[in-house]
């Protein structure tokens, strides 16, 4: 836990559950695992874990490989990709969200890398992000 | 308190996309968690873009193409984006000819042939505005939300205006509300 009173600058990463009630700006990268942002929680970073659960405050884009949820108290500034997002009532969201229901974002990340860079048939063929996103 | 208002042509932007297809889509409008379970279920990207939000949009006086450069700053997406749906709402009823004009403008290279597009006009100039939040609840329904705020602005056009001022829009079909408003269906006319 990241309490009310920490300031990060930089990368965190590791392989346990997070929660964080203070500040982190950078990357927050705990790929297998879950971040939770308090309602304490400012974040400037970019996110990536199987779940993300805001309940504060993220700027940034977020990339959960199994759900994303932004609760009544939750403000995001930035794009999500997940299977899955659950927006609560009362929470402020701006940006894009990417949903697949049908596989996982770990999965098309690997789809993308191997798709020609000139398909035509997705329609949101943004490089840096699909290949972030799948 | 929010209710549920029933939808004639929703169902038609989905009519031809099956579960393996992806879309985009631009929603104008605030995120609504309605909206969002609702699209859960197609492999999507939804763009939400609060331009009810921004309002009044009015040009600045002494700034050349100021209408444009605002829009450019509030649309951006990235290079490749083309939207197959976009949610207007009730968008153009606070909007100048002007505004809408600069908006689409900014819009169109976003948009492709077969891209589809709803949203709400007046059927009488002196309706009143609805000062509502759209949600989408089904393919058949909306959910509606009163506005906690007027919005500023309102100034609907006709429905012959907004064929005119739609330009790359072609009007496909539209619906006589109960409540005197239209609800439109439009298809990209590149």
């Amino acid at each position: 836990m990241i309490g009310p009173s920490i300031v990060i600058k930089g990368t965190v990463s590791g392989d346990e559950d997070l929660v964080i009630q203070g500040k982190v700006e950078g990357t927050i990268d705990l790929h297998d695992n879950e971040v939770s942002v308090g309602q304490t929680g400012k974040v400037s970073a970019d996110i990536s874990a199987k779940v993300v659960k805001v309940d504060g405050e993220v700027s940034g884009d977020i990339t959960g490989t199994e759900k994303v949820v932004i609760s009544k108290s939750g403000n995001v500034h930035g794009n999500i990709v997940a299977p899955r997002v659950t927006l609560e009532d009362g929470a402020i969201f701006k940006g894009s969200i990417d949903m697949d229901p049908g596989e996982t974002a770990s999965s098309k990340v690997s789809l993308a890398a191997q798709k020609p860079a000139n398909t035509p048939s997705s329609s949101d063929s943004a490089p840096g992000f699909d290949l972030k996103s799948g | 308190m929010a209710s549920t208002q029933p939808s004639k042509l929703l169902s038609t932007l989905f009519e031809h996309i099956d579960e393996e297809a992806r879309i985009t889509v631009l929603h104008i409008g605030p995120a609504l968690p309605e909206t969002v379970e609702f699209f859960s279920r197609y492999r999507c990207k939804l763009h939400f873009v609060d331009l009810f939000g921004e309002l009044p949009i009015l040009a600045e006086e002494d700034v050349p193409l100021s209408l444009e450069k605002q829009f450019a700053e509030l649309l951006q997406f990235p290079p490749g984006t083309y939207f197959d749906i976009t949610l207007f709402w009730d968008l153009f009823n606070y909007m100048s000819s002007d505004a809408i004009t600069a908006f689409l403008m900014t819009l169109r290279p976003y948009l492709r042939p077969g891209s589809l597009a709803h949203g709400f006009a007046v059927h009488n100039l002196r309706n009143p505005p609805s000062e509502r939040i759209y949600g989408i609840s089904d393919l058949d329904a909306l959910n509606i939300r009163p506005r906690s705020a007027s919005l500023p602005g309102y100034a609907p056009h006709t429905q012959s205006r907004l064929k005119t001022l739609l330009s790359c829009f072609q009007f496909d079909r539209s619906v006589l509300l109960s409540d005197s408003r239209l609800e439109l269906l439009l298809s990209a006319k590149l």
